[in-house]
């Protein structure tokens, strides 16, 4: 079991572990890409279908939050060796020399103290630092990798996505069965510098449920799941009939033909009539969809021929040569997509960790952080270590000069 | 022919000095086994030619020099983390890489390559023919002539072990440059391009980003950059650089001895003054290598290879609607060049071309494939090459649809030559053209 | 061991010899003092020993060294790692403060080390000028800037040329117990050349030039 321990051990806390698992998804992802144009989403595919890659993504994280504890334990472990409660060992300090000398450590905290250090006299040692240590933005970078792994993770393997339409009046189309009727959908300008319009989608309430109004971003939840809206379009109610189709046609249907300018096909089951529609663009210039004055521009065709095109708009109808075209009924809609994926919270917040910990690095990158530590071991016998952030040469020199100044009093 | 070789024997040069730089206890058994990697490499290359005409062998080969980047990599990257870390267990440059075992490998895998990259070069003139067998002498005699020459480079000029897989890959790359079927450069932007492509459409789905019909189109316009080619370039530059860039970092980066035990002022200066020496020397070669790199991208972006690329033919349709291309007239299709045409129908035109390929049979396509914007293609050294993505499409798969081939057409081979249907080529041009441009447009 | 020995030592410019063939033994640790009237050799026996110049006959050995096999790469080397000079002229950067002018010689050796200098300065009484630059500093301050600055990189040999030459009786007397002290911690060698009976008496032992020959020696000194 320890033997297993020790390599599991390693595993969780290298710094080696996240290379080596990227190198591994990259060598899949080439290998992938021989074979496929979507190399990134059959991977995606793989993974979420492999165990084995499951795990090694899981790797991640679980590394990220080993290397918080390691970290953790090290800067802790050396504030109380530079406070004089802890043990110096070796792997706290970049330098570890014994020497003989007998020292004043009075006029040692003299000197460093002029040298800009803070420093702390204990019994029977001295520490002295300055600067600003680098382990906070090292800590929350690190909490920002554990979010950002476990984000994807989650996100790749957890991910549930169901879609439909949110039809003005109609019920919610909810994976979890039905959550209000759409009240209404507003499309209108929006001012800011990211989004140029704003969606208010409006539900209204249903029993016991609260009512809830969901826009594009950030999206909303509805029991648990993002509200995203996808794609524009209208919902139409269409009634045809043609001379051989007395019996006519009529149907509900969902049409992805906004912004204007979008076409949509709609064949008539058993019949060669086949409908292409669009939405014609106002004569003011205004937006159809956001206005409610909403029209099809349609081209009719039998087989391979087109017999005429009209306009209509809703409520409206056209007859001609016998054909009746109507659509009594254009109401908004909204292609929605109800997303289950806790994986998104942590990948923000991964985002929000990474620019705190730029944040937190840049002092630390302009004022080094700089470690000494004298200790009295036995009689005549100094343990001096020296910890620098950086090369930090002047440090080193400095350093050096106390040693030299201890070995100098050495009687 | 001696001046196409040339670039691949100042390539072949500069690995085999760098190898007796690297291995200086085993320069006369370095160079040997260079050489005879290189005799294997050619070898190699003739063998696949033989029995596997096309694409085989360049495919092959493109493979192991991709293989070598990776490997470049691998080395920088454990470098940096070496360098960085106090307690790493890997003895530096002992054990495994300091064996004899070691310096042969390298050599003859440099030798391999290096050599197969010359074979390749020179295989139009068919394995066997006299450039191919003047190969080998050439590359035995420059590696030997390069021992003595070697001794003479500045002492100082050292090379780690880790810096050592830098310029021999450079080298590398930068000899395969120059040829279009064992460019590297050219397929990585298109992958990097796909790649950016891919993830930032897949991010901005699983981070319910809105559509870009609710986003500001300044915004947009920022966000369409990384659908673009220069996205696939600039990616592929960096992909490219970043090894050597690792490699520099990591012997910079690299701690400085101890020098806590002197207490002699003087004596701890001279000792990190020697030690800051040694590591600005070693930096020397990998910023060559940096050079290097440059020129095979450059080679890659800008080739001095010339395409066969024909001014379009106007050409008519007849009043039932099809287009008839002679085979032999003012050209003859059977060449097994390109030829392209122009068809005009009102406002409306498309672009095509005729192909015989290596099998005999002809093949109509549109001057245009299914993904890229449509600047067209030429032909040279065996392949087709898009303009716009720079992939090189095989002669042998023109014809076939999909991934950056260009887009077949229907015909019939007569006796009179090539028929086609005017408004069927009329409509493909029209459908093809719309989806590229939106794709160049970016959006979901 | 002798730190340096000279055998049949000659250094001509043209006709005129400007040091007749000398033979000279110095042992290690000595402060040898050279006196003569100006134009008897001294200086250019100074530098001949710290390889500033190159003899046109005769043998030269300093600290095991045969200096005329040196090539000049060897000879840089040789006066960079064993030698210290001080000047009576200083030749300290005038725009550069005390701290950074002994950071130079650092520089030119190997690399600087500010901590170093520092300590080097405050050895020679100067820790509260290292800011200041040569012409905020006295004669005999800016003389102890240059001690300060000869000794930092550990020479084995310091040599003087009239160190004391521009200074008043009380900064010599500072300056010389500075060099005696150093002396005694450092265990270096000294030429110190001068034509001043009073500084020679710090050494050990007095050689006198006359016209580029070794005419009189003498074991005098209060060193």
């Amino acid at each position: 079991m320890k033997r297993l321990l020790r390599p599991a051990l390693l595993l969780f806390t290298s710094r080696f572990t996240p290379p080596v698992v990227v190198g591994i998804f990259l060598l899949a992802y080439i290998g992938i890409a021989f074979f496929t144009e979507d190399a990134l989403i059959a991977l995606m595919e793989l993974t979420r279908h492999s165990a084995v890659l499951v795990g090694l993504l899981a790797l991640l994280p679980l590394n990220a939050l080993g290397r918080v504890a390691t970290e953790l334990r090290a800067v802790l472990a050396r504030r109380r060796a530079l406070s004089g409660s802890g043990e110096p060992c070796a792997e706290l300090f970049d330098e570890r020399v014994e020497l003989s000398g007998s020292c004043d450590f009075d006029d040692l905290k003299q000197r460093f103290a002029g040298l800009g250090y803070r420093t702390r006299q204990a019994e029977g040692s001295l520490g002295a630092w300055r600067g600003i240590s680098g382990s906070p933005a090292r800590l929350i970078l690190l909490a920002g990798s554990f979010c950002l792994f476990l984000g994807i993770l989650i996100s790749l393997t957890a991910r549930n996505s169901s879609r439909g339409a949110l039809i003005e009046g109609e019920p919610l189309p909810a994976p979890s069965g039905n959550g209000g009727v759409v009240e209404r959908i507003r499309l209108a300008e929006a001012p800011g510098l990211i989004l140029s319009k704003s969606l208010e989608m409006r539900v209204a309430p249903l029993g016991r449920s609260a009512g809830a109004t969901y826009g594009i971003y950030p999206p909303g939840r509805h029991q648990g799941a993002y509200v995203y809206p996808r794609y524009l379009g209208i919902a139409a109610y269409l009634q045809f009939s043609a001379p051989d189709l007395p019996q006519g046609y009529q149907t509900h249907t969902v049409l992805n033909i906004y912004p204007p300018g979008k076409d949509a096909a709609l064949e008539v089951p058993n019949s060669p009539y086949r409908f292409v529609v669009s939405m014609p663009e106002p004569a003011d210039g205004s937006d159809p969809y956001a206005t409610g004055r909403m029209g099809i521009q349609f081209k009719l065709f039998k087989g391979k021929d087109a017999l005429f095109s009209g306009s209509v708009p809703a409520g409206g109808e056209l007859v001609r040569d016998g054909y009746r075209v109507a659509f009594p009924d254009l109401r908004r809609m909204v292609i929605t997509d109800f997303i289950e994926d806790y994986g998104v919270q942590f990948i923000w917040a991964a985002g929000g960790l990474y620019c705190l910990a730029l944040l937190a690095w840049l002092p630390a990158l302009c004022l080094r952080r700089r470690e000494v530590l004298f200790v009295r071991r036995e009689p005549g016998l100094i343990l001096a270590c020296s910890r620098s952030e950086g090369q930090g040469m002047a440090h080193g020199g400095i350093f050096n000069e106390a040693l030299d100044l201890m070995e100098s009093r050495n009687p | 022919m001696l001046l196409k070789l040339l670039p691949h024997f100042l390539s072949w040069a500069g690995i085999v000095l760098v190898l007796l730089r690297a291995f200086p206890a085993r320069r006369p058994v370095c160079a040997a086994l260079g050489s005879a990697g290189f005799a294997a490499g050619v070898a190699a290359v003739c063998f696949l030619l033989r029995a596997f005409p096309g694409d085989l062998a360049f495919g092959i080969f493109r493979g192991m020099m991709g293989g070598s980047l990776l490997l470049l990599w691998f080395v920088s990257v454990v470098a940096v983390y070496r360098s960085t870390t106090r307690d790493f267990a890997a003895p530096r440059g002992g054990g495994v890489t300091d064996g004899p075992a070691f310096a042969g490998a390298c050599s003859i895998a440099a030798g391999v390559l290096a050599g197969a990259v010359c074979a390749c070069r020179v295989s139009g003139g068919g394995p066997g023919s006299l450039p191919f067998l003047l190969l080998v002498p050439a590359a035995a005699a420059l590696a030997f002539a390069l021992l003595p020459l070697e001794a003479r480079l500045p002492g100082s000029l050292t090379l780690s072990r880790t810096a050592l897989v830098a310029p021999v890959v450079a080298l590398l790359l930068f000899s395969s440059s120059s040829l279009l079927r064992l460019d590297l450069f050219a397929p990585l932007s298109m992958k990097v391009m796909k790649f950016a492509h891919d993830f930032v459409h897949q991010f901005m789905e699983s981070m319910l980003f809105p559509d870009h019909f609710f986003i500001r189109s300044y915004l947009w316009g920022y966000i369409g950059l990384l659908f673009g080619e220069g996205v696939g370039f600039w990616g592929a530059l960096v992909i490219w650089f970043t090894p050597v860039a690792l490699v520099l970092l990591a012997l910079q980066l690299e701690r400085l001895p101890s020098v806590a035990h002197i207490r002699q002022g003087a004596r701890r200066r001279k000792l990190l003054a020697t030690a800051l020496g040694e590591r600005r020397r070693r930096l020397v070669i990998p910023l060559l290598s940096l050079a290097v790199f440059g020129g095979a991208a450059y080679q890659s972006r800008y080739p001095s290879v010339e395409y066969w690329d024909p001014k379009p033919l106007a050409v008519a349709a007849t009043p039932a609607g099809e287009i008839v291309i002679p085979k032999k007239g003012d050209v003859d299709l059977q060449d097994g060049r390109l030829h392209k045409y122009l068809y005009k129908q009102g406002a409306k035109e498309a672009r095509f071309f005729v192909l015989m390929g290596p099998s005999g049979h002809f093949t109509v396509d549109l001057d245009a494939c299914a993904i890229c914007k449509p600047d067209g293609y030429g032909q040279a050294e065996g392949t087709v090459i898009c303009y716009y993505c720079k992939t090189l499409i095989p002669l042998e798969t023109v014809g076939r649809a999909g991934g950056c081939n260009p887009v077949p057409i229907n015909f019939t081979e007569k006796e009179d030559g090539i028929h086609l249907d005017a408004l069927a080529l009329i409509n493909e041009w029209g459908n093809t053209v719309q989806t590229t441009t939106k794709v160049k447009e970016g959006g979901k | 061991m002798a730190t340096i020995e000279t055998t049949g030592l000659t250094r001509s410019y043209g006709d005129i010899c400007a040091l007749k063939p000398i033979d000279l033994s110095v042992p290690e640790g000595e402060w040898l003092s050279v006196m003569g009237h100006s134009g008897s050799g001294k200086s250019t026996l100074m530098n001949l020993v710290g390889g500033l110049d190159r003899p046109s006959a005769g043998s030269l050995k300093v600290g095991g060294e045969d200096l005329l096999a040196l090539s000049e790469d060897g000879l840089a080397r040789f006066r960079r790692e064993y030698v210290g000079i001080i000047f009576q002229q200083h030749h300290l950067v005038p725009y550069l403060s005390s701290l950074e002018n002994v950071m130079l010689a650092q520089y030119f050796h190997s690399v600087p080390d500010e901590a170093e200098a520092r300590s080097a300065l405050e050895r020679v009484g100067l820790g509260h000028r290292l800011k200041n630059r040569p012409g905020e500093l006295s004669g005999g301050e800016q003389q102890r800037v240059c001690i300060a600055r000869a000794i930092i990189n550990s020479p084995k040999l310091l040599l003087g040329d009239e160190p004391t030459g521009n200074l008043d009786s009380k900064s010599t007397v500072m300056v010389m117990e500075l060099l005696r002290e150093l002396r005694a911690e450092e265990k270096f060698t000294v030429i110190m050349v001068t034509h001043n009976e009073d500084v020679a008496a710090w050494g050990d032992r007095t050689i006198y030039l006359s016209d580029g020959v070794l005419v009189r020696e003498e074991r005098l000194g209060i060193s």
